[in-house]
């Protein structure tokens, strides 16, 4: 009996370190940012992948409008803004489409796990020479409810997210 | 010889008057088109329902006493395509996807065709916009053709000339004998 509590002790201990020891890692490694006060966004390309034009406009309107809401920076510009040369600290996010499978808002409506819709999008960020700063694969997706554009929402938003983690007017004062 | 003379009178007077007829018409702004504005439009929130006109060269969104002015010369691609709807949409479609005994699946099945028009167009700094509109079936290819007819521009060819294009291609192709 006593063997048997000692075991389940040991095996609670186990799940509790396998469960913890991500979140310490990250504890343990902030991310660092890098200075950037304003962002140019790109139209997004699709050279490989035939993207339909709403899919795209979408992506770019709802990317600038998340970037302005939670980038955390001080301007988003639009691509060919001409205020945008002077800008200090410039970053351009470059976006293209690698994968888009356009789903059917019918299907998810009725079966709720078939006809789901994702896009695959390479962003990268780059500074005002065109140096390489960051690079990510971010998707959007819609699996359950909303039109097929939501998932052009989904991939703004987390695109955001990635812009606010690494990037701050003020690296060196914290998040 | 009376007549002959009377006919070209009056053919004479068509000429010299039809110039100043066909600007008239040109001038008169079109019937305004229900849409809904699903992004893009700055100053107007996303998913706003309003009207289209176009007027003096301007695509004009009317939205209550909201008014939005796009120059049709300041846009770089006009291009259309379909969508569809659930026929009860909004938030009583939402209310009705938890009604029981998957009668909400059901009312899925309905659906009411649309078709988009989506605009790119610069702004007064270079900046590029985009918009996303959707409306009935019909309204989308005739707003485009206008827009066309007063500046803007299209990466794909209006759907008549689009067919006249087609058309001729197998002609072109055909093998001489």
């Amino acid at each position: 009996m006593t063997r048997i509590f000692e075991r389940g002790i040991l095996f609670f201990l186990l799940c509790m370190t396998l469960f913890a020891a991500p979140g310490l890692r990250a504890q343990g490694k902030p991310p660092v940012k890098m200075k950037a006060s304003s962002i140019s966004v790109a139209m997004i390309h699709s050279d490989e992948i035939k993207l339909p034009a709403d899919f795209q406009v979408a992506l770019y309107e709802y990317l600038i409008q998340q970037l302005q809401k939670k980038g955390g920076f001080e301007h988003v510009y639009r691509e060919g803004d001409r205020n945008a040369a002077n800008a200090p600290d410039l970053v351009v996010l470059h976006s293209t489409v690698r994968g888009f499978k356009k789903g059917s808002e019918q299907l998810r409506q009725v079966t709720t796990v078939a006809g789901a819709t994702s896009i695959d999008i390479h962003c990268q960020f780059k500074d005002k020479d065109g140096k390489l700063l960051l690079e990510r694969d971010i998707q959007g997706k819609v699996r359950f409810f909303g039109a097929n554009l939501r998932a052009t929402y989904n991939f703004a938003k987390k695109a955001a997210q990635v812009a606010h983690d690494n990037f701050s007017p003020n690296p060196g004062a914290g998040t | 010889m009376i007549r002959g003379i009377k006919r070209l009178l009056f053919a004479v007077l068509l000429l010299v008057l039809s110039p100043f007829i066909l600007p008239c018409n040109a001038q008169q702004p079109s019937a305004p088109i229900k849409v809904d504005q699903i992004t893009g439009l700055t100053g107007v929130k996303n998913k706003t329902k309003g009207s289209i006109t176009i007027d003096n060269g301007n695509l004009r969104f009317a939205h209550g006493k909201t008014n939005v002015d796009l120059p049709a010369a300041s846009m770089q691609d006009v291009v259309t395509g379909n969508d569809s709807q659930r026929m009860i949409h909004g938030t009583l479609g939402t209310l009705t996807m938890v009604a029981p005994y998957g009668s909400g699946r059901f009312l899925s099945l309905f659906r009411t065709k649309l078709e988009t028009l989506t605009i790119k167009y610069r702004d007064a700094d270079g900046g590029l916009h985009g918009a996303i509109f959707t409306m009935g079936v019909g309204k989308a290819e005739p707003l485009k053709k206008e827009l066309v007819a007063h500046g803007a521009h299209t990466s794909i060819p209006i759907q008549e000339d689009a067919d006249k294009t087609s058309t001729k291609a197998p002609d072109a192709k055909e093998p001489k004998p």
